[in-house]
């Protein structure tokens, strides 16, 4: 209030030097702590998105550039592997967002009614998982899908008289091996959201809803669910946003093969620009996966955004 | 028969700081059949886990609890035909006011048809029709309050519940609710339970009153009785406002000596005290028997006292007059057609054939 009230009343004075003094004497002080992030800011994230953004009108390489207007975007739209590569994003979108969410929520329904300690170990135990760099993860999990028996999964399955899958070296089933490590991955942060979301539905929503003869599914469907909608929506759009850009699996396991099986856009990004050093088509790709992202979440908002108050 | 019953009903809480303790001790009650019966109690007197009790939100330790002739110790909440609207409604934030009132009936698969004609008779009641496509962050407090008591009403249940129901409402809405809750429980003929800790809302609305403190029930009587008539010194401090004030003395022949002043009991009176004759006694007196001498038109010969007068408060139509009479303070409620000056000395008369007398040990009344 002081503040606004302060600076409303140096709006009405006339600008002058002396005022001029006064103000950066009085708020000076603030610019000079905000001037810190924003110079980190526009250093290493403003210049860079400008450059990218120039650098995709450009044939770009490490021996010089040649301006090329929208030919590199021509040549995406025009390109087979790029539209493979938003196909497999899109299928690892579609297969694991959705699912990831409804097993992040059951856990966190399995979890919730606990008491307070055995919430935290459960909490503590779904979290730690994400805590391990992907790079890390992804290695552990190269040891599970790995093709000979010594693997844990075809250990599992040659247990059950099962035959060994080539999991990672199969086409068909490559793909579908980055999406099952997300199901059985790191579910903590979200069930650390569901369960903060949880605890603040209030206890008389529940009694009242016992009193209206709902059951457990009742309770479920047009309670719970409901009123979780806020963390749903952010979790969403921070799953899509994240699997949209997913690279690290792809490139320790796969390599984005076999035969283009489990390159996804994030991954075609680093083959042109670091690969086959074409910065030029690196940019235009990152920008028509930024400009799909930012569409995509506009949509999400527009449609699941809520307002509710208890 | 929509008759709830309690027989010797207690309720155990364990908790992390206080340990066990009872919240209700040896309940035994009846609340008849279209009864306004309020609980009143200051707070943790354990009349809101009776409720709850009733609702089967929680289950007794022991004892039977009865709705109609049915035992529901065990019953589920929705198995109990009872309605309630809690004290912070409770409203489902994301649903309509239709959608809220109608939840009930949508749960128990009743037909449509039978669910609009119900919404829109409670919505009718209780003037809820234009706000019934609206969603509960878009009402005021008392808007809320009436969709709370109109969900329970589309239910039609054999007992209506209300958890303090107006304690989130400002003082002018809640004496217009206060009024229309009254009008409803005359017009719908149920059976209502009413939990409160204001002693006003229990004495305008119930038809009786349970008052209760630490878990126990200090007296269950009409409000009229228990104004007059208090059990025991609880519940005539509770029940009034400004509550009785209590002076120490010693009952001696015909007279009360208290530290500075000798009071003389009716002759009629007495007998009844005839135990008490030399012991302890706690006297009783409500402010408004209490009165300014100046607005007697008989002097009287006995029980006038003449104190300084600490604090005078304003209300209106009438002021209260605060003074001391040994270690304790004394209320008075006087008419405004006979003012009172702060820090002057004024004379008093104490009306003893209104007085009521306790036993110092017991607290109870002497009868």
């Amino acid at each position: 209030m002081i503040e606004s009230s302060q600076s409303s009343g140096i709006k009405t004075k006339r600008f002058t030097w002396e005022n001029t003094k006064q103000f950066f004497r009085d708020y000076g002080w603030c610019y000079a702590f905000i001037l810190i992030p924003l110079i980190l800011f526009v250093l290493f994230t403003v210049y860079p998105l400008v450059m990218a953004f120039i650098y995709s009108f450009q044939r770009y390489s490490v021996l010089g550039s040649e301006w090329i207007g929208l030919d590199n975007y021509k040549s995406l739209m025009n390109s087979s592997v790029f539209w493979t590569a938003m196909k497999n994003t899109l299928i690892y979108t579609a297969a694991t967002v959705p699912v990831n969410i409804l097993i992040t929520l059951f856990l966190a329904l399995m979890i919730f009614p606990l008491n307070n300690k055995s919430q935290t170990f459960f909490k503590a135990a779904f979290y730690l998982p994400g805590v391990t760099s992907g790079i890390t993860m992804s290695l552990i999990w190269l040891w599970i899908f790995d093709p000979t028996g010594a693997g844990l999964l075809n250990a599992i399955f040659n247990l059950f008289g099962l035959d060994s899958v080539m999991w990672l070296a199969n086409p068909d089933t490559a793909l579908f091996s980055l999406i099952l490590m997300t199901y059985l991955g790191a579910h903590g942060a979200g069930i650390l959201l569901y369960l903060a979301a949880m605890g603040g539905i209030p206890k008389s929503l529940y009694e009242a809803a016992d009193i209206d003869h709902a059951g457990w599914w009742s309770k479920l469907k047009n309670i719970t669910w409901p009123l979780l909608k806020p963390t749903t929506l952010y979790l969403l759009v921070m799953g899509i946003i994240s699997s949209f850009q997913v690279f690290e699996q792809a490139y320790v396991m796969t390599m984005g093969g076999p035969n283009l099986a489990t390159t996804t856009i994030a991954y075609l990004i680093y083959d042109h620009a670091f690969q086959s050093f074409d910065f030029g088509l690196a940019a235009a790709e990152s920008f028509v996966l930024g400009f799909i992202i930012i569409v995509i979440s506009v949509i999400q908002f527009k449609f699941m955004s809520t307002d509710i108050e208890y | 028969m929509s008759e709830v019953r309690f027989v010797q009903v207690s309720k155990e809480f364990e908790d992390n700081n206080k340990g066990k303790f009872m919240a209700v001790k040896n309940a035994d009650f009846t609340i008849r059949d279209k009864e306004f019966m309020v609980f009143v109690g200051p707070s943790g007197c354990g009349k809101t886990t009776s409720l709850r009790m009733i609702a089967g939100l929680e289950r007794q330790t022991s004892g039977d609890i009865y709705i109609g002739d049915r035992i529901v110790n065990k019953a589920h909440p929705k198995d109990r035909d009872i309605a309630m609207v809690f004290q912070d409604y409770a409203l489902y934030p994301h649903m309509t006011i239709r959608e809220n009132m109608s939840f009930g009936l949508k749960n128990l698969k009743r037909p449509k048809s039978e669910i609009d004609e119900k919404v829109t008779e409670a919505a009718r009641i209780l003037s809820l029709e234009t706000l019934l496509d609206r969603k509960p962050r878009e009402l005021s407090g008392g808007q809320r309050q009436r969709v709370a008591v109109g969900r329970a009403i589309v239910r039609n249940p054999k007992v209506f519940l209300f958890d303090e129901p107006l304690s989130n409402l400002d003082a002018k809405l809640r004496v217009q609710m206060r009024i229309e809750l009254s009008e409803l429980h005359k017009r719908l003929g149920a059976t209502i339970v009413y939990v409160t800790h204001d002693q006003v809302e229990a004495m305008t609305l119930g038809t009786r009153i349970v008052v209760m403190n630490q878990g126990e029930i200090q007296q269950i009587d009409t409000p009229e009785e228990l104004y007059k008539n208090p059990k025991n010194m609880f519940v005539a401090g509770f029940i009034g406002s400004p509550p009785m004030n209590f002076v120490k003395g010693r009952l001696e022949g015909n007279t009360i000596q208290t530290a500075e002043h000798v009071f003389f009991v009716p002759e009629h009176m007495l007998s009844t005290y005839k135990a008490y004759q030399g012991k302890e006694v706690t006297l009783g007196i409500r402010p408004e028997d209490i009165l300014n001498l100046e607005q007697l038109t008989v002097q009287p010969a006995h029980n006038i006292i003449e104190p300084v007068i600490k604090v005078v408060e304003h209300l209106g139509s009438e002021f209260l007059v605060y003074f001391s009479i040994g270690e304790e303070t004394i209320v008075a409620k006087f008419n405004a057609d006979y003012p009172v000056k702060a820090f002057t000395k004024q004379q008093l008369y104490v009306n003893m054939d209104k007085m009521t007398l306790f036993d110092p040990e017991t607290q109870f009344r002497i009868s």
